[in-house]
């Protein structure tokens, strides 16, 4: 059952790395087209300056669920570590339940949020904010969805080991 | 009062900070009232980071990472190696002078740590430093970055407080300098303890020479980004961008080592580490906003300020304040917050308003890496993966010695001053 | 009955500093005192709740229950207060206050109240007088001045019109980025009203500073409508006796400021001044008003266009008219 989960977590994930991956390019592209621009086009585009912001936002929400899918978020665990095996793991699993509560709120209040954006102007495109505002509950709702995949494949058991140090280390 | 346990519960039982933060937000918001102050919080966390400034920070860690990839890295570590190898923690000091070079790069100290955490920390550990030690290293050079101009925060205290930004600037410069060499000192005096390694033999002129030879195309990037900068061509933040457009023309054309599937793992870790720095500033929005709601920090400030009325004394109260708040607080709230209530307090005192400044700025900056919410801290934690409370141990004697240097500028004027008025920005 | 009123803002909290905090407090004097302390006013000054923008959606909400907000930050919930950037429209700052103050103000409160919904639109208080223009390059006195000045707006669509029909480029930069961006000379200019310029010590990174006076742009003053609603008659009466005397004390500061070494008066020791005669600003007129008015004609609707023409027979009523006379 682990198995199923691990899998899942891993499919969802490698989708949302695929579209991180192209706004943290479309992202770059856009502010090096702001300064050719300025020094160099003399277009004067109002956008790049807007557009960088919301694909940031968009980019960094998102990389949230992959961050939970990969157990990368940061906390302390020196006090965690000394507890019992079985009393830890019953702790982390709750932990992962009040997370995905506070991911569950995020998602639900950002729906009106992201409605609320839809009668007003982004200031460029002729867009409204919606589309923008949607990063909010979209990355809340992968979050919540990656977070229900991942305690339940690791149950508690996830810093035996931490992951991402070694990881690190490997790309030099 | 219930919030701050379910903070700390949380945090203890190993719940990921940001998390965390966010849980005591959204706990604050209901005990002030239920479910009609809910609605705030996806706002908070959407106007919390749509702030252009931020890019610097995911772009300063692609740039490292395409640094790190094709190899720029590594020779500068190398050159870094045959100038000041044979010194124990020649590496260590090294990071520390190169913190002051960048500081005139960039006004922020987690872009700082950004970059250095992708490249020097995984240089270091190569080289045999432990590290959570190469983390704190990083951590408590990375502060010079917002000392020495430009700097983000002398710019929003400037404009708040109406002071000079340019006897801001000007106040910094001093200070970072006294950072790096005091923190130079630390590194030298655990050397030994921390059995930093050292070379067994000097190197050869002609290996110096071959070294510094082909690591001129990662020495000129600096000079780049500096020129982009003050040429007038980029901003700060811009500028970041530049570093990554650098990189990748290195590592297409010159080196050719570069390939697209490398990049494209090196645009999903920069999103994923953005991610998690900032998913702790996007949750940090929202106890911020309970918090000023419910006036907190002014009825801290309140309680604490009626203690004295002395100069040394509400000087010292007050950086002690700011380091306090500062430890479980985002510094530019702080500053927004605090700064109205404290301020017409130094003027009490006779501060010159730069000098009441410039410990503002320290002190802000000095936060910047004191848990549990220290954003290079969280920035180094998650690029190396490093542990948040080993760095922090580590960090001990560096967060002492700044602290010190702190006070020191604090109670000593004409050292603060010096520069300010040598250029006319004080009396 | 009764109750709290929350007041955010994105101004220092000083009333001697600007005159949004001025405003909030001779606002929540009058309401604390004139309702023996049924109604209190508690200000949050600095962006403490969030930014402008944040503020509006937070009284719609009933958060908070009062905000001054910048036209700029109402312009996504309210586009057509787009009108209000006519370049070149006003002779003075007393045709603004008769303009705010008279029917227009009327209309154009009872046209946001109708568009929002949820608010009271309780005045239209000065943010500090009419916007300069600075750069670094050279004094600007005529239209071929502005040639090839690369000046930093919001981002605002009709303030990029503006300055391009002068002759300049406009590129956005985030406000962070502005002081710096002077410096290097990244840009070579900005716009803003005086006060601001002068707390932003742009005359550290500018030399030459133009008095276009070529916008004027109030705060808008709002509160919650159900809790507005919610309140006695009485109460109701002081509020909107209150806010008017928050507008007053508004205006008032910003006159002393200019004239204080906070302002303009501050200012010409650090930067060259220089100010238009009216031929030098009827050719600029002249030259950007079409431009804004195709602006208005394509983006924004057609009440938008009936709004811009009563801006206009106010703003020209008010101009023709002089004081005491
Ligand atoms: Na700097
Ligand atoms: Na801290």
């Amino acid at each position: 059952m682990s198995d199923w989960f691990s899998a899942a977590s891993a499919k969802i994930n490698s989708v949302v790395e695929g579209i991180v991956a192209a706004l943290m390019l479309s992202l770059v592209l856009d502010v090096w087209l702001g300064v050719v621009d300025r020094y160099y086009f003399h277009w004067q585009l109002p956008w790049p300056e807007v557009l960088a912001r919301y694909l940031m936002i968009w980019a960094a929400l998102l990389a949230v669920s992959s961050g939970i899918a990969r157990r990368d978020h940061i906390g302390l665990t020196a006090f965690i570590m000394i507890l019992p095996v079985g009393l830890r793991r019953t702790l982390l699993v709750a932990m992962d339940v009040l997370a995905l509560a506070l991911f569950l709120y995020v998602a639900f209040f950002g729906i009106s949020f992201a409605e609320s954006g839809a009668p007003r102007q982004a200031m460029i495109f002729g867009a409204s904010l919606a589309p923008f505002y949607a990063a909010i509950p979209v990355a809340a709702a992968l979050s919540s969805v990656q977070l229900v995949l991942v305690l339940f494949r690791d149950l508690g058991s996830h810093i035996d080991e931490p992951p991402f140090a070694t990881e690190v280390e490997e790309t030099l | 009062m219930i919030v701050a346990i379910v903070f700390v519960a949380l945090i203890l039982f190993g719940m990921p900070i940001g998390f965390a933060i966010g849980l005591a937000g959204v706990v604050g918001l209901i005990d002030m009232g239920g479910t009609q102050f809910l609605a705030i919080g996806p706002s908070k966390i959407f106007n919390g980071l749509n702030i252009f400034p931020f890019l610097a920070m995911p772009f300063f860690i692609l740039a490292g990472e395409i640094m790190n990839d094709i190899g720029i890295t590594s020779r500068l570590v190398k050159l870094a190696q045959v100038l000041v190898g044979r010194f124990r923690g020649g590496l260590a000091h090294t990071n520390m002078l190169a913190s002051v070079f960048f500081a005139g790069l960039t006004g922020s100290a987690t872009a700082d740590a950004a970059a250095f955490g992708r490249t020097l920390v995984p240089a270091m550990v190569k080289e045999g430093y432990k590290r959570d030690y190469a983390c704190a290293v990083t951590a408590a050079g990375s502060i010079i970055g917002p000392t020495i101009p430009p700097s983000g925060l002398m710019v929003v205290y400037g404009s708040l407080m109406g002071v000079s930004i340019a006897g801001l600037f000007a106040a910094g410069v001093l200070p970072g300098l006294v950072i790096c060499i005091v923190c130079m000192a630390v590194i030298a005096i655990g050397g030994k303890r921390e059995n930093l390694p050292k070379a067994l033999r000097g190197a050869s002129p002609r290996e110096v020479w071959d070294t510094f030879v082909s690591s001129l195309t990662a020495l000129a990037m600096p000079v780049i980004i500096l020129g982009g900068i003050l040429g007038g061509i980029v901003t700060p933040t811009e500028a970041a961008s530049i570093a990554v457009a650098y990189a990748m023309f290195i590592g297409i054309f010159v080196y050719r080592s570069l390939t697209f599937k490398g990049f494209y793992a090196m645009l999903v870790r920069t999103a994923r580490i953005t991610g998690v720095i900032f998913v702790i500033i996007a949750f940090a929005g929202i106890l911020g906003w309970w918090m000023s709601f419910e006036r907190i920090p002014q009825l801290i400030a309140e309680t604490v300020l009626g203690l004295s009325d002395n100069r040394y004394a509400v000087i010292a109260i007050i950086i002690g304040l700011l380091l306090i708040v500062g430890m479980v607080m985002d510094i530019t709230a702080i500053l927004i917050i605090l700064a109205p209530v404290l301020v017409p307090l130094t003027q009490q005192v006779g501060l010159e308003p730069i000098h009441a400044g410039i410990i503002f700025v320290l002190a802000l900056n000095i936060s910047l890496m004191t848990p549990p919410v220290g954003a290079c801290l969280f920035v180094l934690s998650s690029v190396t993966g490093e542990k948040l409370e080993r760095i922090s141990i580590k960090l001990f004697p560096f967060l002492i010695a700044e602290i010190a240097i702190l006070f020191a500028f604090a109670f000593w004027e004409d050292a603060a001053l010096w520069l300010p008025r040598m250029l006319g920005f004080a009396q | 009955e009764g109750g709290v009123i929350k007041f955010g803002h994105d101004n220092k909290t000083d009333p001697f500093e600007n005159p949004a905090h001025a405003c909030t407090a001779v606002f929540s004097n009058l309401v604390n005192s004139g309702t023996n302390g049924s109604v209190t006013v508690e200000v949050f000054g600095s962006n403490q709740l969030g930014s402008a923008a944040e503020h509006v959606q937070q009284v719609r909400d009933g958060i908070i229950q009062a905000t001054l907000t910048s036209t700029g930050a109402l312009a996504s919930y309210y586009p057509r207060i787009d009108v209000l950037n006519l370049p070149f429209a006003f002779n003075g700052n007393a045709s603004t206050y008769e303009v705010f103050d008279g029917e227009f103000g009327e209309a154009l409160a009872a046209d946001i109240e109708a568009e929002l919904g949820d608010v009271v639109v309780l005045g239209f208080p000065d943010t500090g007088g009419f916007f300069a223009v600075t750069n670094s390059q050279r004094p600007i006195a005529d239209l071929k001045d502005f040639d090839g000045i690369r000046i930093r707006t919001m981002t605002l669509p009709s303030h990029q019109k503006i300055v391009q029909a002068l002759g300049a480029e406009a590129y956005p930069l985030s406000w962070g980025e502005v002081y710096s961006g002077l410096q290097t000379g990244v840009i070579d200019g900005q716009m803003n009203p005086v006060p601001i310029i002068s707390f932003a010590n742009f005359a550290e990174v500018q030399q030459y500073l133009t008095l276009t006076n070529h916008l004027f742009s109030p705060y808008t003053f709002m509160i919650n409508r159900a809790f507005f609603e919610g309140l006695s008659e009485a109460e109701q009466a002081t509020i909107r006796t209150a806010a008017e005397n928050c507008v007053t004390a508004s205006r008032g500061l910003s006159r002393i400021i200019e004239s204080s070494d906070r302002g303009l008066a501050g200012l010409m020791d650090q930067i060259e001044v220089t100010a238009l005669t009216d031929d030098q600003r009827s050719s600029m007129a002249a030259a950007t008003q079409p431009a804004f008015e195709a602006h208005v004609q394509e983006n924004l609707d057609e009440k938008a266009a009936e709004l811009l023409a009563s801006f206009k027979a106010a703003v020209e009523n008010a101009n023709n008219a002089s004081y005491l006379d």
